[in-house]
């Protein structure tokens, strides 16, 4: 169990994870600027600016950079790759949940304010903060998780197969993805795709995502236990 | 007095570099090693594979009788302090040594705050701004303060003469109060030899000399004296080296020095010195590439 704790105690002391905060604060701060002046030079309708992508996108790439960051340290520093993978899972969990209890309480403030007084929805959407207040609670919290271990696993195939062997992923995966979607426009099937997801509700998908997010963690795992340092 | 690393035909392989050939070695607790080697003889990869950074290819290896790979018993025992050791980007030196402390579980932070002093380190700067020199300062604390029983040094080169002869003087003091194995991965040979009490010699990859420093030393020796007395001196033996400074030449000789040879180099008016283990590494490590090329021609 100290080993794990040292894992952790190692990523706290890092700060790349206080970024994500500040750095969604200042985008926040500043799109409301925008959005201030905007209804200042009389512009009335309802922004929805997307900022949760760059939630989503800052939790992707903290996957990456944080393993980037430590792995090589942690390993030189007599770590298990075990204890190094449930150290990083521990915090990563903790800061979803931290994220997901902030995202919800912005998103009440949002509702409370009006949209901040100026008909900004930038925490809350539609659809997606349908259901009650656990429900969204774990539809954020998913959401974060699974960005988070989706940049882990690209992070993990690049400490087992170098720079190389990620590109050739990442053609493959491109490749696999222009063939699927030729396929699928070909025999005509996004309306009938489209139309058994849109009777998901945002909850159900989110659980949808659960096991994605546990297979990703297995995935980077076993690469994780072949890399070395 | 017991064993804690056990290697048996261990090989690594890169493609189609053999990195470490087969090699078996064993070293036992509370010595000193030194391994000895050029650069690219296979040292890094070495120290890589103890500590399970790296997979081998074939053999066996144990470490404080274990395998090495995801064993928190054995990995908990090694403070290996490698020559490129990275740095978590935002780090400063005063969170490296906070960190260590939870790393090794024989960690000495007085020692560490004592160390650190001594070597100067900046605690504020960041670590990704230091120069080598203090990079390899900062490692060596450490490792120091880690007082690990298996405790390696990789190549702590880039200190300057006086930060290396602390290091050198801190090493020896602290082995006595606190035995425990320490490898030293240098090629700063005579520096370290001091210190040595048993040498690892890696030549391409291959081990060519597993031996006590002080037989080590006794393979060879240097006498000096006028060119002609040490011609005489030196008929029918091997010469393995020399140097000329003006009229004084300098021969150095495998094998060992008898009471008559001795006798005998006193009445040439000739004087006899212990080799150095640098001089004795260049010959044999030039002497094992030689035969491996011709092996392969």
């Amino acid at each position: 169990m100290n080993a794990v704790r040292t894992v952790i105690k190692m990523h706290t002391s890092t700060l790349t994870w206080f970024f994500l905060p500040s750095a969604l604060l200042i985008q926040f701060l500043s799109t409301l600027i925008v959005i201030l002046m905007i209804r200042f030079f009389g512009g009335k309708t309802p922004i929805y600016p997307g900022g949760l992508v760059s939630i989503c996108v800052l939790m992707f790439l903290l996957g990456i950079v944080s393993l980037n960051d430590t792995f090589s340290f942690a390993l030189g520093w007599s770590c298990r790759r075990t204890d190094y993978v449930l150290g990083t899972t521990v915090m990563a969990v903790a800061v979803s949940a931290v994220a997901a209890v902030l995202w919800l309480l912005f998103s009440r403030l949002e509702i409370v304010t009006g949209g901040w007084g100026v008909e900004l929805h930038y925490f809350h959407l539609p659809y997606l903060n349908d259901g009650s207040l656990i429900e969204q609670l774990c539809i954020y919290f998913v959401v974060i998780a699974n960005m988070y271990f989706l940049g882990f696993v690209i992070g993990s195939i690049y400490r087992r197969f170098g720079r190389a062997g990620t590109l050739i992923f990442l053609l493959i995966v491109f490749l696999l993805m222009s063939i699927f979607s030729f396929v699928w426009t070909y025999l005509r099937w996004w309306g009938a795709f489209f139309h058994w997801f849109s009777q998901f509700t945002a909850f159900e998908l989110a659980l949808l995502l659960l096991p994605l997010t546990a297979f990703y963690l297995l995935v980077s795992y076993l690469l994780l236990r072949r890399a070395v340092a | 007095m017991s064993t804690i690393v056990e290697a048996e035909c261990l090989t690594k392989r890169f493609g189609d570099l053999t990195a470490i050939d087969s090699i078996s070695f064993s070293l036992e607790a509370g010595k000193i090693y030194g391994l000895l080697g050029r650069n690219g003889s296979g040292k890094t990869t070495l120290l890589r594979l103890l500590t399970a950074q790296l997979f081998a290819t074939g053999g066996t290896l144990l470490v404080f009788g274990e395998q090495p790979y995801e064993n928190r018993r054995v990995l908990s025992q090694i403070c290996f302090m490698k020559e490129n050791q990275t740095y978590p980007k935002r780090w400063r030196v005063g969170d490296v040594l906070a960190m260590a402390a939870s790393f090794f579980p024989r960690w000495d932070a007085d020692y560490a705050s004592v160390l650190s002093k001594d070597f100067q380190l900046p605690l504020t700067r960041k670590v990704r701004t230091l120069s080598r020199g203090t990079l390899s300062a900062v490692g060596i604390v450490v490792g120091l303060a880690s007082r690990a029983p298996l405790t390696i040094f990789d190549e702590p080169l880039g200190l300057d003469v006086v930060a290396r002869s602390l290091f050198y003087e801190r090493l020896l003091d602290d082995y006595v109060e606190h035995p425990r194995t320490i490898l030293v991965s240098t090629h700063l040979i005579d520096e370290v030899s001091r210190l040595l009490e048993q040498v690892l010699v890696l030549d391409q990859g291959r081990l060519i000399i597993d031996e006590e420093a002080e037989a080590l030393r006794s393979r060879a020796f240097t006498v000096t004296g006028s060119a002609s007395q040490v011609a005489t001196f030196t008929a029918g033996r091997t010469q393995i080296g020399g140097e000329q400074f003006g009229s004084l030449v300098s021969a150095t000789l495998l094998g060992n020095v008898d009471a008559g040879e001795r006798r005998q180099a006193a009445a040439l008016g000739l004087e006899l010195t212990p080799v150095s283990l640098q001089q004795l590494m260049i010959h044999l490590t030039s002497t094992a590439s030689h035969r491996k090329a011709r092996e392969s021609v």
